[in-house]
């Protein structure tokens, strides 16, 4: 049942992906003020929804996971952040693609960017706490916990770098991008692309979520087998 | 509230005796600021914006070593699950914690204060009660985060190493905030009041999820 | 009996994939006292642990007063005494401080009368005043053992209770849980050997290979239990 949806999931996701690329590369209006470069916008707004969405989900997936208690909660908000990760590192890549014809430099510490990178070390400060620490109950409550306390930071953190940046307004421009959308096959482009890539997390998502959950069943088998052999006394 | 006044007394008493974090915590602050001292030409980087900074980088330093230290001295002699054993609401555990740690950042924040304004050459006569509530309410709120976090420093493996690295993504809108009001009232314009609504913001925010969030964090094995 | 103080069904624990108990079927009536012999590693002070909320049960079902541990609010806790390998004292708090410190955290109204009270029980008066650091391994425990009582428990959870403890220390402490027995405290202790207390019925349990089961001296003990008494209490 669940690899069927996973399936028709993820044929949904090539056909929404070629969909999507075709607008932006073949359908789609140049925009006049920023040339070819700007069509990567389509790629990078998408992944940025994506990437905070997700962060948003693993927030979730703890609060379940510390009020509940079940695994799969814990396995569910895993999943979510190393997908989200994913985007999150795609949405500083392409962010950086964009702004080096744009502005010459590779990086800009504009507000949304950077907010991006905050976001992108947190998600980091979570994985890398997965990957260090041993796998436990404790361990999954310490996630949990994090992934709480992140995600209640990310509107502070959203204020607080605006602020930032608008009072320092010498020091480099604000992108423009996202808002000055003339044309409507723009915003037809940009709402498929949401589409696809959010089609495309979903999918990712399912794919990581099984392999956890699968590891997450041989653990317990691992134990029960342990304790079986135990009881016979032949451990 | 139970048992928190016999807890921070503890943590009092034991550090009063042993002077170890206080020690650390002042030595830490000096170091950092040596580091940024020497790193960098003054000529260039000069005033307000740059004690500012460096105020909040060795309180930054310093409290995470704060953090650690707070629960630290429950480490011997597994006086950590003496304090679980004890009929103590989790909350109140916190709230006794955090309460140290700000008591550790103070004294290392007032130390650092003291190094900042001797290196920058700074005059903060009339500045003095603006600057130190803009540094309370940056303390508070780190000391609110580190507390929570600390645990995870002392209790899963390679804790130490990743308490930096998940404190420091969370604290960046207070700090943010804390250096951007502590320039501007170095520099005699007082603190903005959008900064002091984010740092309070921050605090009240992160206290308030310690407080909530604790209990899961201290578990059982 | 009447509602047990302790029970469990089915209680085993693993730690990540290396089982230690199972099957635990165990009953503790209120103001009776057991003693659970095992050697090093066996699992009995998991078993303390899981009594007292420290650890949590990876199977079955444990209930002490009637609730399970992890649920546990400050006014279950505050019945529960326990001495652990690890003596719960801060080494640089002198011995008083550590018993006015953990009196005030349990509640007690006098909880500077109960320090000074305890000191002398344990024998320790003399050395109110040192920090615990300076302390020998049996003042340690002695001081331990009082701060485990010094609130009034109504259940006692002792891990291994009179180990580096001398003659002397030892029936300091034997007559001390003896009379929290005898008012009406239940007691679970742990030890490598039977113990015994004058005026207390003891059920003796011993953990093989994971599960509990009643104890029965063995042929070689005997032998060796003859040795023991040679050596002196504090042996064993």
């Amino acid at each position: 049942m669940a690899s069927r949806i996973q399936t028709i999931l993820g044929w949904s996701v090539l056909g929404a992906m070629m969909a999507a690329l075709y607008m932006v590369f073949m359908w789609v209006p140049t925009e006049a003020d920023q040339g070819i470069v700007q069509r990567i916008f389509y790629f990078h707004v998408p992944c940025a929804w994506v990437a905070f969405a997700s962060f948003g989900l693993v927030a979730i997936a703890g609060i379940f996971y510390l009020w509940l208690g079940g695994q799969v909660w814990d396995d569910l908000g895993h999943a979510c952040a190393e997908v989200g990760m994913l985007f999150c590192t795609l949405v500083l890549i392409t962010g950086s693609l964009w702004a080096k014809p744009i502005w010459g430099t590779w990086w800009t510490w504009d507000s949304r960017l950077t907010t991006t990178f905050v976001l992108w070390l947190m998600y980091g400060g979570y994985l890398m706490l997965r990957a260090i620490a041993e796998d436990t109950p404790q361990v999954a409550r310490f996630a949990a916990v994090i992934g709480i306390v992140a995600a209640l930071d990310v509107p502070i953190v959203i204020i607080s770098v605006r602020l930032w940046r608008t009072i320092h307004p010498a020091v480099l421009v604000t992108r423009q991008g996202g808002h000055g959308l003339e044309d409507p096959r723009m915003v037809v482009t940009l709402l498929v692309s949401l589409g696809a890539f959010t089609l495309l997390f979903a999918w990712l998502v399912m794919l990581r979520f099984g392999e956890l959950r699968m590891r997450s069943r041989l653990g317990a088998v691992a134990r029960e087998l342990a304790m079986r052999q135990f009881r016979a006394g032949t451990a | 509230m139970k048992g928190f006044a016999a807890l921070v007394l503890k943590d009092l008493t034991l550090e009063l005796r042993s002077g170890r974090t206080t020690l650390a915590l002042a030595s830490m602050a000096l170091l950092v600021l040596v580091v940024l001292v020497f790193a960098f030409d003054r000529t260039v980087v000069r005033g307000p914006e740059a004690a500012a900074g460096a105020l909040w980088v060795s309180l930054v330093f310093a409290g995470m070593l704060g953090a650690n230290r707070a629960l630290a001295v429950e480490q011997e002699q597994g006086c950590m699950r003496g304090l679980l054993l004890a009929p103590l609401e989790r909350p109140t555990i916190y709230a006794a914690k955090l309460t140290s740690c700000v008591a550790f950042m103070v004294a290392a924040g007032a130390a650092a204060l003291v190094l900042v304004v001797l290196f920058f050459n700074l005059d903060i006569s009339y500045a003095i009660l603006s600057l130190a509530a803009v540094l309370l309410l940056g303390v508070f709120g780190f000391s609110a985060l580190a507390t929570l976090l600390a645990i995870i420093g002392m209790k899963a493996r390679g804790g130490e190493l990743l308490l930096p690295v998940l404190i420091v993504p969370i604290f960046v809108p207070a700090l943010i905030a804390g250096v951007k009001a502590s320039a501007s009232v170095l520099a005699g314009a007082g603190a903005a009041r959008q900064w002091l609504e984010i740092l309070v913001a921050f605090d009240v925010l992160f206290v308030t999820a310690g407080y909530l969030l604790f209990e899961h964090v201290l578990g059982e094995e | 009996m009447a509602a047990p103080i302790v029970e469990t069904h089915a209680l085993a624990k693993s730690f990540g994939v290396t089982p230690v108990l199972r099957d635990v079927e165990f009953r503790l009536a209120p103001g009776s006292a057991a003693v659970v012999i095992g050697a090093n590693g066996s699992g009995k002070s998991t078993l303390l642990g899981i009594f007292a909320g420290l650890v949590a049960p990876t199977e079955g079902r444990v209930l002490v007063f009637g609730e399970e541990p992890r649920r546990f609010t400050p006014r279950y806790r505050r019945r529960i005494g326990m001495m652990s390998h690890q003596s719960f004292l801060y080494p640089n708090l002198t011995a008083r401080e550590n018993l006015e410190y953990y009196a005030r955290l349990y509640g007690v109204a006098d909880w500077r009368q109960a320090a000074r009270t305890w000191l002398e029980r344990v024998g320790l008066e003399r050395h109110a005043e040192e920090r615990v650091r300076g302390f020998s391994r049996g003042m340690e425990q002695r001081l331990a053992a009082a701060r485990a009582m010094i609130h009034g428990p109504s259940l006692l959870l002792l891990d291994e209770p009179f180990a580096s403890l001398d003659a002397d220390g030892s029936a300091r402490v034997k007559t001390l849980i003896g009379s929290a027995v005898a008012e009406g405290c239940a007691l679970v202790a742990t030890a490598h050997a039977p113990v015994e207390l004058s005026g207390v019925e003891m059920e003796l349990h011993e953990i093989s290979a994971g599960r509990l089961v009643p104890y029965r001296e063995k042929e070689e003990a005997k032998r060796g239990g003859r040795l023991r008494s040679l050596l002196g209490p504090g042996r064993g």
